[in-house]
């Protein structure tokens, strides 16, 4: 016990002494809100749309009044009047627009005579989210063209989209939160825990360690609590600030902060045994700098945090299942936008745990005690 | 009764893929003995001393450390010795106090006890000052006198001393030898020293083991391996140009006990030196020759080196460009 003391005072003094480390690793994950919530902003506004129409008659007009109508609401793009359509077409080819949507003279006259009328729309596809939203769009103010005059009154017979939303409402802001604690989680247990290793190793200090009568599991689970010590701190205080920056309702704070404590904690030790596995071996912090990246990127996507789990394609699915940041999200998500109790999340708990058990396991057993 | 064997090493062999560093080596240390290993940089001295302290399995051989087997007890091995490695390893980001309490934490001493001891050898190294200090401002020498006291918090038996004084200036190395005598002096404490610096070896160590390529070459007091090599004194002289006439006329001297050449020069084993090398010149200059410069020094066991590899260990020292990266496991096999 004296021993394992001895390793966790270690590593906590010396992460204390170094506080630029602290407050990067708190900062790094809020600004990762902020940057990622403006980036991604849910839905698209303000897309840039040059809008050509060579026809005077009232179906082009229609048409076009349906998109300002899109324009004034929704504001997903701005439309660009313009009576030159090589001149729009050249505006998308050079990024000024994302799109151009040509109609033609004779549009309104085909609309009568059902001679298949077309209009022509000029896409930026490059960017597949703008041209994909402005096509749904354009089509959507196509498709009511058919229909003679707007209805004002709902009609009866004419069936009708109640939506009931079964949880408060949660804004793209809040819906990040969840992401940003995993974010720290990350971060630290890159940071503390098995790095540690790496880095006496890269120092050339930890023969002095292995040539005393510490055993390799006083190494592995003291560099575990220390870890786990400093990554739920830091992990606490960025949940806790990103739920006062965004304003996420707590209807049972007392207990839903307790089972998010709870998931903090597992999701700590589950990152820490598996940094373990991955770095137990690494001797040059350069390599922990390239496979951090990567790890993140392999970790942190398939989540859920940013993209819902469901539209993945089956392999990227497969790996979600096997993903414990996936459980943790879902654990997080669960408790803070559906207020649900612990025993609803326990599917996920048990997973972390199971995840934990195995690389500490394995941790222990791949640990040279020799140089 | 037999005195109990410190270490007890039987055809120990280490190889790191093609490469053998340590060959075949076979030795006993006597409880209380100061014994040293003396051999150029990459003779597998590191390679040796990681073997008996448990970081790394030999590729053969068998080896007793405080009477327990160094593959199959290393726990045991590791609790009853200190060791001080090459390079420096005491933590930067600690004090050095906080080094030597943690070390006392790792060996399982207690509170009070352990705050005696450490404030007790703080004093001995001269560190009482700059206890509360962070390692990162110590010089090189002030590290090494840390890491030396740090290693007998838990008062070992055995304590084991790799290259202690490398890399240090000649006065802090007078400090960490001053030291290493008191700490014979007092205590029955058995020491096992690897060193470069035959000076090292010369003053401290009762007996050595000179090790060249992986395997002892001579064994024995500093006395007793002077002893083997003929005379007591070496004359070098470089010559302008060295002929065989010359070589001839100086081996049949009557004081001459032994010639070595190399290049143009040559080594004369001789007694008495001073008062031979006027007649050593004079027939040098009837063989022909010009004498350049000459030197007259007493027999080291720099020389009894020479005298069994045909190389000197300053040579070897000149060629090896870093000692302190990966010393003991070749680089390209290592970690």
């Amino acid at each position: 016990m004296i021993r394992l003391l001895a390793v966790i005072e270690r590593d906590l003094k010396k992460f204390r002494r170094n506080p630029v480390v602290l407050a990067m690793s708190i900062l790094m994950p809020i600004i990762y809100l902020v940057i990622l919530g403006n980036s991604f902003q849910g839905k698209l506004t303000g897309l840039p749309v040059a809008v050509v129409s060579r026809d005077t008659g009232p179906f082009a007009k229609r048409l076009v009044e349906n998109l300002r109508a899109i324009e004034a609401g929704p504001a997903t793009f701005t439309l660009i009047r313009m009576t030159d359509s090589r001149e729009a077409i050249d505006g998308v080819r050079k990024g000024r627009y994302k799109g151009a949507l040509i109609i033609p003279q004779d549009f309104s006259r085909r609309m009568t005579l059902k001679g298949r009328p077309e209009v022509g729309l000029f896409l930026d596809n490059t960017d597949g989210i703008s041209s994909e939203t402005i096509r749904n769009l354009v089509n959507s103010a196509l498709a009511s063209l058919g229909s003679p005059y707007v209805p004002i009154r709902e009609r009866a017979d004419i069936a009708h989209l109640r939506d009931i939303n079964l949880y408060p409402k949660v804004d793209y802001y809040q819906s990040l939160v969840p992401g940003v604690v995993i974010m720290a989680i990350f971060l630290g247990t890159l940071t503390t825990g098995a790095f540690n290793l790496v880095m006496d190793r890269f120092l050339g200090i930890d023969e002095s360690y292995l040539l005393t009568p510490l055993s390799k599991s006083h190494i592995v689970a003291g560099l575990i609590i220390s870890g786990l010590s400093i990554t739920t701190i830091i992990a606490t205080v960025i949940f806790t600030v990103s739920v006062l920056i965004t304003g996420i309702p707590l209807a049972r704070a007392v207990q839903q902060c307790a089972s998010i404590f709870l998931v903090i904690v597992l999701t700590t030790l589950c990152l820490l045994s598996l940094m373990f596995v991955i770095l137990g071996r690494i001797g040059h912090p350069r390599i922990v700098g390239i496979l951090s990246g990567f790890l993140n990127v392999i970790l942190f996507f398939p989540s859920g945090a940013v993209y819902p789990v469901a539209s993945f394609p089956g392999w990227l699915k497969t790996f979600a299942r096997i993903n414990p940041e996936a459980y943790a999200v879902d654990a997080l998500k669960s408790i803070l936008f559906k207020n649900a109790p612990v025993t609803s999340i326990s599917g996920d708990l048990a997973f972390l745990a199971v995840f934990t058990a195995v690389m500490m396991t394995t941790s222990i057993l791949a640990f040279k005690r020799t140089l | 009764m037999q005195k109990e064997k410190a270490i007890s090493v039987t055809g120990i062999t280490k190889r790191f893929g093609e490469i053998t560093a340590v060959d075949n080596v076979s030795f006993d240390v006597d409880e209380g003995e100061f014994f040293g290993f003396l051999g150029p940089n990459g003779a597998g001295k590191t390679t040796l001393i990681r073997m008996l302290t448990t970081l790394l399995k030999p590729t053969d051989g068998q080896a007793f450390v405080s009477s327990f087997d160094v593959v199959k007890d290393p726990a045991e091995v590791r609790r009853n010795i200190g060791v001080v490695p090459q390079a420096m390893t005491s933590d930067l980001d600690l004090t050095g106090y906080e080094n030597m309490d943690l070390y006392g934490r790792f060996y399982g001493i207690r509170g009070r006890e352990r705050k005696e001891r450490i404030s007790d050898l703080l004093d001995k190294v001269g560190l009482t000052s700059r206890s509360g200090d962070l390692v990162a401002t110590y010089s090189g020498g002030m590290r090494r006198r840390l890491e030396i006291a740090r290693v007998l918090v838990h008062r070992p038996k055995l304590l084991f001393l790799d290259e202690p004084t490398i890399g240090l200036d000649p006065q802090s190395r007078r400090v960490v030898w001053d030291f290493l005598e008191k700490l014979i002096e007092g205590d029955s404490m058995t020491i096992f020293l690897t060193t470069h610096y035959m000076e090292e070896a010369e003053a401290l160590c009762g007996r050595v083991a000179i090790i060249d390529a992986g395997t002892i070459i001579a064994l024995g007091s500093p006395a007793e391996l002077k002893a083997q090599i003929p005379g007591s004194d070496i004359i070098s002289l470089t010559l302008e140009t060295l002929t065989d006439e010359v070589v001839r006329r100086v081996e049949e001297l009557p004081f001459v006990h032994k010639v070595k050449t190399e290049d143009n020069s040559v080594r004369v084993y001789t007694d008495n030196g001073a008062r031979n090398l006027p007649s050593l010149i004079d027939e040098v200059r009837k063989a022909g020759g010009s004498v350049q410069s000459a030197t007259i020094h007493e027999q080291s066991l720099e020389d009894v080196f020479i005298h069994y590899t045909g190389k000197s260990i300053r040579e070897e020292e000149a060629k090896k460009v870093s000692f302190l990266v990966g010393a003991g496991i070749p680089q390209k096999l290592g970690r």
